[in-house]
């Protein structure tokens, strides 16, 4: 009861100097997703060149044409004319990013099977958004329609011997494919958002708190009877919620810039809950870093140093998994790649992919766990 | 022993291998003003740090009414009241605003906060301003805010840490009228100071400290004598000069002198205006170049160059000004 009282009274405090400050606060964290949303997010960037194998079981000649027009504007390339055995091999060895089976029916169903078969890799996210949206609209203008098989999932025709998640050695993850009426905006904006709430949360409140031990206001905190802890804790709820204003901000720039929520209202309701965790563990973190520094200018290099890294190596600009691989294993164990991956989920495809929000949403929340340790640990409630 | 409101106990802190505060022991009674008085670097800020649980002792205790400050921290703390040297004030905040969040830190029961503020707002004279920012105030409302600030809970104890430094003459009377009239209406107070007139005219004890130890503790006349029941003779001369002064006092007034540098100190009994034409007239005899010579009742200097063996004006160079016009007070004494 008392913790939270004087928890509140600081968060009152720590509020009405962010709304003393409000403009300068806004202006200073929209700026910045503003540019790069409008600068990055219009480069029209696009994959081309996804390597293939095509395994022609129809050979008849819609088949052959099919193939001519999956290939025909140069997104897709075609590697390999090989059997499903043979090309489901080259996929495990990531020569290919996706296997195409037309079977003999094509362009008709056969027993009810969609006549297209989509084998494809769990790693590349990126570029089995390109070919599975191409395979789709190819398909339909034929006629036909296709089913889609991750990798490593059984499936009626699948073959077996596919060891499930054996794509690479590394599947921490398994991405789903872009949904139609993805952009590269919107996968841009999934990695803003975190962007802007991570340094509203570092600067936010670890910050304020090194100014004010400056000051002498943590002084002052101090020979007050409220409990120490209340310190921290009135902090860590202005920083989160300041971070998570920010956050909300920079989703509605986005959205302004086209970016899209494809899963809807129950997207949008993920993005804030990622935008929150985020927010709550960045702000501990800073509280951490604060504690232990009394320099406000070391602390901003320090906290840009740790928060610009794990920014890029989230994937922000393209897909982590394109990563060469020592860089692929950092952003393995980044938590802002799974926040990143998870909000993309909720903003590029119409399915709940539910075991994946739950990896993404896990790590956050075991983030938060670490941080906000860390940051009550660490905090001195004396001054020896 | 119940009207000692603070009781220290042979307290002791180290930092690592350095000692700060070496078995401090005083107590200080319900109602009076005490001072603390010590060369920078002497122990005093510890010690206060220690007194208000900010620094836990490595040993010792501190009683504050009876109550061990570390077993007890939320209790004492709100007895406790403390403005530290600088002035420590939300800029971005109001008058009001600051003085809210104080009052709901300190626990200020719900129904009383708007009373308290109201009329702590009117004693630091700042009603008119109470809706401004903080930071548009002058440094002299700043510190009156300050004031009001750490007394919305209305402690029985207010600790001041340097209360005056850096503040001009109009704004430094009036807080020494604000500690008074606190101290009036039952308020027991502790402050350091640099300034020895003001513990001399303000405190109805004083404690000297340095090098972590208790040199001298009493009120401010109690002190004086430590040094002398006489008058003091100063003769400020060259350096070259100040033995030749010390021998011709020792041969002609069997005067037992001290040499500090370009002073030579000593202690004069008996008929000071008789004496000082006298070893006027002997030092213009001998030839010896003299700048100043003076002789007076001990002052505050004195017992405080007496105990530590340097001077304030050594340890405090930053606030020569300010010591030209207490110079007149310290003198009356």
């Amino acid at each position: 009861m008392g913790l939270l009282a004087d928890s509140m009274t600081i968060f009152k405090r720590e509020m009405i100097i962010f709304r003393a400050n409000l403009r300068t606060n806004i202006i200073r964290s929209i700026m910045f997703p503003i540019i790069l949303i409008a600068v990055f997010g219009n480069l029209g960037a696009s994959i081309r060149g996804v390597p293939i194998a095509v395994a022609n079981y129809a050979n008849n000649q819609q088949s052959v044409q099919f193939i001519n027009s999956l290939v025909a504007d140069g997104s897709i390339s075609l590697q390999y004319t090989t059997n499903q055995q043979q090309g489901v091999t080259l996929l495990k060895d990531g020569q290919v990013v996706g296997l195409v089976v037309i079977l003999p029916t094509f362009p008709q169903s056969s027993n009810g099977n969609p006549p297209v078969d989509v084998y494809y890799s769990s790693v590349q996210l990126s570029e089995v958004g390109v070919l599975l949206s191409k395979v789709q609209t190819t398909a339909s203008s034929f006629g036909a329609s296709y089913e889609k098989i991750q990798q490593g999932s059984t499936s009626p025709s699948g073959p077996s011997g596919v060891i499930p998640g054996s794509a690479g050695s590394l599947t921490v993850k398994s991405n789903s494919a872009y949904g139609t009426g993805g952009n590269y905006t919107t996968f841009l904006v999934g990695s803003i958002i975190f962007m802007t709430v991570g340094f509203g949360g570092v600067f936010g409140s670890g910050m304020s708190f090194i100014t004010d031990r400056q000051l002498g206001n943590i002084k002052a905190f101090l020979v007050s009877p409220i409990n120490k802890r209340a310190i921290v804790l009135g902090k860590l709820f202005s920083g989160t919620v300041q971070s998570v204003i920010y956050g909300i901000l920079s989703l509605i720039i986005g959205l302004a810039f086209g970016a899209k929520i494809i899963m809807g209202f129950v997207g949008l309701i993920w993005i804030l809950l990622f935008i929150l965790a985020i927010g709550l563990a960045f702000t501990g973190l800073s509280l951490f870093l604060a504690s232990r520094m009394s320099k406000v200018d070391v602390f901003a290099i320090v906290s840009q140093f740790i928060v610009m890294p794990l920014w890029f190596l989230s994937g922000a600009f393209f897909p982590a998994n394109d990563f060469p691989f020592a860089l692929r294993i950092i952003s393995y164990v980044d938590p802002l790649t799974y926040v990143t991956n998870g909000v993309r989920a909720v903003m590029l495809t119409t399915y709940f992919p539910f075991s994946q929000i739950m990896l993404d949403f896990g790590v956050a929340i075991a983030f938060i766990i670490v941080a906000l340790i860390a940051s009550f640990v660490l905090f001195k409630d004396t001054l020896d | 022993m119940t009207d000692n409101v603070i009781e220290i106990k042979n307290i002791t802190k180290k930092f690592g291998d350095f000692t700060a505060v070496k078995g401090i022991s005083f107590s200080i009674k319900e109602g009076e003003i005490f001072g603390l008085l010590g060369p920078n670097g002497a122990g005093k800020t510890t010690t206060l740090n220690m007194v208000l649980g900010l620094l836990h002792p490595t040993t010792g205790k501190i009683l504050i009414d009876g109550l061990d400050n570390t077993e007890y921290p939320e209790k004492v703390k709100n007895l406790i009241g403390f403005m530290t040297q600088e002035t420590v004030v939300d800029s971005t905040l109001t008058g009001r605003q600051n003085l809210e969040i104080a009052a709901r830190l300190y626990h200020v029961p719900e129904k009383e906060v708007q009373k308290r503020i109201r009329s702590s707002l009117e004693e630091a004279n700042l009603t008119g301003f109470a809706d401004r920012q903080a930071g548009t105030y002058s440094g002299g409302m700043q510190r009156r805010l300050n004031l009001v600030k750490s007394m919305i809970h209305e402690p029985r104890i207010l600790i001041l840490d340097e209360p005056t430094t850096g503040l001009d003459v109009q704004s430094r009377l009036s807080m020494w009228n604000h500690i008074k009239n606190l101290n009036k209406a039952g308020v027991t107070i502790i402050l350091t100071t640099q300034y020895l007139e003001e513990a001399d005219s303000l405190c109805d004890r004083i404690a000297i400290i340095d090098h972590g130890e208790v040199k001298a503790i009493g009120t401010a006349s109690e002190l004086k004598k430590i040094v002398s029941s006489g008058n003091i003779l100063d003769i400020t001369t060259k350096v070259s000069n100040a033995e030749e002064v010390q021998k011709l006092l020792k041969s002609k007034f069997h005067l037992e002198s001290e040499v500090k540098n370009d002073r030579v100190i000593a202690t004069v009994d008996g008929k000071p205006i008789e004496m000082l034409v006298k070893i006027g007239k002997a030092l213009e005899d001998q030839k010896i170049e003299v700048l100043a010579i003076s002789m007076h009742l001990p002052t505050m200097d004195d017992v405080f160059i007496k105990l530590t063996g340097e001077s304030m004006r050594d340890s405090a160079s930053n606030e020569m000004p300010d010591r030209m016009i207490s110079a007149g007070m310290a003198g009356r004494r």
